[in-house]
């Protein structure tokens, strides 16, 4: 893999500034928005563009018009959408080599104080949404406190925007500026907002902007009992909270239509509709280089899919204009089989998640959970393991041997810790697990355990495609005398069981290890090795289990504690790096293979979607390669 | 008759009730509710969601309340209201999305039936008159290839030869430009030029099964003194075939036909995902999947409601064509 590091610009506490020089622009716009305007229903382009919009540069200047193709498999599936128009104040955006830069989204400036306590940022002059109406910080107001600090629409304060238990403070400056103060420093707070955005309800909404002059309406400090009533009746839902949350009917960009937005698309047809789709927004406040008004592509459609077969029937049959959703790289050939049929081309990007075997360190079994707790029982799980031949049977050879670690291009990589016990070596294996007590085996060859009972891992996975990956990884324990059981499990069973506590090991896509900070969860046990012990973290004692008192997953906690509150980012990260370190040499999660490449099926007649680019949540996915700068050539 | 008809439709009451109990209760019984795997979703997809919210959300739902209290809350809506609840996954009316689909499954459920038939009963006529002939044998092969091949099977295979052989677009009912595009002739003949498939799929398994039980039971018949008598009588091969045996070995068929509005309304489920149809099956499937409870419980209510009244058109039908019926 290149050395080349994904952050190549961060965020500190300078002063930076979006628009450019004070140039004369001349705007155009799409035709058909400017048939609109000249229909008078639309005011000219000049007035709908901020005085000083953003610039997207775009990698190669397009032309306006077309519909983009997709597919969605149904309303679980939003984030398809979702990903590809989500609005941030700083957002992470590719740079020319495929970098992730934070870049300023709606807003003119933004600064932070020296220590980390306080953030000022200055939304665009002239900002509108998609019905025309300002975007002040009357809607930031409006966010702070009708909804964030409203505990009827958001019950629980969320850990990120309240560090140490103290919500984050909102000072209004000016009609455009705004200062959000927190009790203590907080230096990776711009990377969580690119992330997070502004957390409940849902990621999906811009940092810190709601349409005051459309959603009071619904909002209890605003409407009264009989108004919230009838508007719960109207959209169908059983209270007025209801219309809020992650999947708010009134509130949800994406299933209604009426909702201002601020995002390059809005809903047009929402689902249920078997193909969902969307439409640009006239008043979207970016250009590009030559002050085109983006988006260039004037719509979206999501056709709804059931089977995996049929969407790559939909490939083949080049139905699809840009895609990576739900495409597997065990279909690879077929893809580049197609290729012509289809008129598209395949555009690799970088996979991020690790796929791993994560042992439950708080196994209710307790001579399980023992040889769990002993090092060389995870060194044996980890070096048994033929990662090579997995890959080449189950990835058409194109992932790579690594270990669960920040991965390369990180810049909290570490090439020790990525190839930490990955090297095959079944005959260390057997040698480690004899030391750690486990030298006696039953008449079928397989290893007892201090209990007498045969040494056998339950090992769950809720997607049937990972079955032959289990079959493989079974006979690589085999060999060194631990019984695999598979199952392939319900995903509800599954995260059931996870929750219950009630699993022995799991296979999952261990993700977030590029910006770690961004989501440092995953190193603390969360959903993964240690999840009770992370709810005992993260509740205060309150639930979940303790863990011992020399157990290194308290470092952990403590070093994130740390840089939490670090007053710079150096001084932050290098917690950050010691804990990458405690976690990757401690063997909790059993990497076995990643960083395989993302296939993105591209229309021919698609532009301007790079390259290897990183496939993350951190990163938001698609959101990365800036979806308003593609275009698809018209003839 | 009628008043048989009246025992019959009075007999279907308490039953309707038993089943839409029945209905709620089975799905509730997956470990979990639909807020866990709403949870889960939203965690793989990196959304963040506390056990303190999703308690709430269990609240605002009224997951927490006793089993009766909830299914009260339900029925009491769809009977008095003909409000069959909130789909939570799809955040719709669960009515809207059912009849909207309905329509569609309707259509290709029938067109299929109808299809099945027209194969079935002539093909089982003729190898029942003209045994261990070649073409009994030759219909024999198909039968069983017809029967032991799934649905889903045959479904992938004439996709596969559309997209390879025919250079047709296939999946799904429309190409992706009439999906949205109101009717129109063109749209129409799109239309058919993508029904064919689910159409052959789901004819031939039907039809498979029922030529057998055709065939066999003309055998049975064609052996009797009656049919003898017939041909005795000097009516032509044809008359005494359809006359008699015929409408005698459709007996099954007519008993059976009531079977046939659940499997109308569910379609061919498996098929219905394959072939990416927006019909009701995969509608249901998902609910299922995802314990969507009010999409998942109406549907298997609406199901068990068919059986119900297929089951009674099927005795009436019954008894008005074999009045051996009524008496038993």
């Amino acid at each position: 893999m290149n050395s080349k590091r994904w952050i190549t610009a961060l965020a500190a506490g300078i002063l930076c500034t979006t628009g450019l020089s004070g140039l004369a622009w001349a705007f155009q716009e799409a035709p058909m928005l400017a048939e609109q305007v000249q229909a008078g229903s639309l005011p000219p382009v000049d007035e709908r563009l901020p005085t000083k919009p953003a610039v997207v540069t775009a990698i190669e200047v397009g032309q306006y018009g077309g519909t983009w193709r997709r597919a969605f498999n149904g309303p679980g599936d939003r984030w398809g959408p979702t990903k590809l128009m989500e609005e941030r104040v700083l957002k992470w955006t590719a740079d020319a080599n495929g970098g992730a830069v934070l870049t300023p989204g709606y807003i003119e400036s933004y600064s932070v104080n020296e220590n980390s306590t306080e953030f000022t940022f200055t939304l665009l002059e002239g900002l509108k949404w998609s019905d025309g109406q300002p975007v002040t910080t009357e809607d930031v107001a409006f966010w702070y406190n009708d909804i964030f600090l409203n505990r009827k629409i958001v019950p629980t304060l969320e850990p990120t925007f309240a560090p140490g238990g103290v919500p984050l403070e909102l000072e209004v400056v000016d009609e455009r500026t705004f200062t959000v103060k927190f009790a203590q420093p907080y230096v990776y707070f711009l990377q969580i907002l690119a992330k997070d955005s502004t957390g409940e309800p849902s990621l999906d909404r811009p940092s810190f902007l709601f349409p005051k002059h459309y959603l009071s309406q619904f909002n209890n400090n605003y409407a009264s009992e009989d108004e919230l009533t009838a508007a719960a009746k109207k959209f169908n839902v059983a209270a007025w909270t209801d219309l809020w949350g992650s999947k708010g009917a009134a509130t949800a960009w994406w299933s209604n239509p009426d909702l201002p937005v601020i995002t390059a698309w809005k809903i047009e047809t929402p689902p249920p509709a078997d193909t969902v789709v969307m439409v640009r927004n006239p008043y979207y406040y970016a250009v590009d280089q030559e002050g085109n008004q983006l988006p260039y592509i004037d719509r979206i459609e999501h056709r709804l899919f059931q089977d995996p077969e049929t969407l790559n029937l939909m490939v083949a049959q080049g139905q699809l204009d840009m895609q990576d959703r739900h495409l597997s790289l065990a279909n690879y050939t077929f893809y580049k089989e197609n290729e012509a049929r289809g008129g598209y081309h395949t555009v690799n990007w970088k996979d991020t998640n690790i796929w791993s075997l994560v042992p439950n360190m708080t196994v209710k079994d307790e001579t399980l959970a023992a040889l769990f707790a002993d090092a060389k029982v995870r060194e044996a799980f980890s070096v048994a393991v033929d990662r090579e031949l997995i890959i080449e049977l189950t990835q058409s050879g194109l992932a790579q041997p690594v270990q669960a670690a920040p991965v390369s291009g990180s810049q909290y990589y570490n090439e020790e810790l990525a190839s930490h016990w990955t090297e095959y070596d079944p005959d260390l294996a057997n040698q480690l697990l004899d030391e750690a007590g486990l030298d006696k085996r039953d008449d079928a060859g397989f290893r007892l355990r201090p209990d007498g009972k045969r040494f056998s891992l339950v090992v769950e996975t809720s997607d049937a495609a990972h079955a032959k990956t289990l079959e493989l990884l079974t006979e690589n324990y085999a060999e060194v005398g631990i019984e695999m059981l598979p199952r392939v499990i319900d995903r509800t069973q599954w995260d059931n069981n996870r929750a219950n506590n009630d699993f022995q090991m799991h296979w999952i896509p261990f993700d977030r290890m590029t910006y770690v900070p961004a989501d440092p969860r995953r190193l603390m046990g969360w959903d993964s090795f240690g999840n009770e012990y992370f709810k005992w973290y993260s509740t205060d004692g309150a639930e979940g289990i303790e863990p011992p008192a020399d157990d290194p997953i308290r470092e952990i906690w403590a070093l994130w504690d740390k840089a939490s509150q670090s007053a710079s980012v150096e001084e932050a990260d290098v917690s950050v790096n010691e804990m990458a370190r405690i976690f990757g040499e401690q063997g909790w999660v059993i990497g076995v293979y990643g960083e395989g490449p993302v296939v993105n099926i591209v229309s021919n007649a698609m532009h301007n979607v790079q390259p290897d680019l990183v496939q993350d949540d951190i990163f938001r996915g698609v959101g990365l390669a800036r979806t308003q700068q593609f275009w698809l050539e018209q003839n | 008759m009628v008043a048989f008809i009246g025992r019959r439709a009075l007999l279907a009451i308490p039953t309707l009730i038993f089943i839409s109990f029945i209905s709620f209760v089975i799905i509730q019984l997956p470990p979990g509710d639909y807020v866990t795997s709403y949870a889960a979703q939203l965690r793989q997809q990196g959304d963040y969601v506390s056990a303190a919210q999703e308690a709430i959300m269990r609240q605002n739902m009224g997951l927490n309340d006793p089993i009766l209290v909830q299914y009260w809350r339900w029925i009491s809506n769809i009977v008095f209201r003909g409000d069959f609840g909130h789909s939570l996954e799809w955040n719709a009316p669960v009515g809207s999305l059912i009849w909207d689909r309905l329509a569609l499954t309707l259509a290709i459920s029938s067109l299929s039936l109808v299809f099945t038939w027209i194969i079935a009963i002539p093909v089982g006529v003729y190898s029942a008159t003209r045994q261990y002939s070649i073409l009994d044998h030759l219909f024999t092969v198909f039968g069983f290839l017809g029967k032991g091949v799934p649905d889903f099977l045959l479904a992938l295979i004439l996709m596969w030869i559309g997209f390879i052989y025919l250079q047709i677009d296939v999946g799904g009912l429309f190409s992706p430009q009439y999906q949205n595009a109101p009717w129109s002739w063109d749209k129409l003949v799109n239309l058919l030029s993508h029904l064919w498939i689910p159409l052959v799929v789901l004819a031939t398994g039907g039809a498979a099964g029922l030529i057998r039980v055709m065939r066999a039971n003309m055998l049975d018949e064609l052996g009797k003194p009656y049919v003898e008598t017939a041909y005795a009588q000097g009516l032509s091969e044809r008359q005494v075939v359809w006359n008699y045996p015929v409408r005698v070995a459709l007996n099954p068929f007519i008993s059976t036909v009531g079977w046939s509005l659940p499997a109308l309304f569910s379609g061919d489920v498996i098929t219905a995902v394959v072939l990416n149809l927006p019909t009701t099956g995969p509608l249901l499937l998902q609910a299922l999947k995802m314990q969507d409870m009010y999409l998942a419980g109406s549907f298997i209510l609406i199901l068990s409601v068919f059986t119900v009244i297929g089951t009674l058109v099927s005795d009436i039908l019954l008894a008005w064509f074999d009045p051996r019926i009524r008496y038993a």
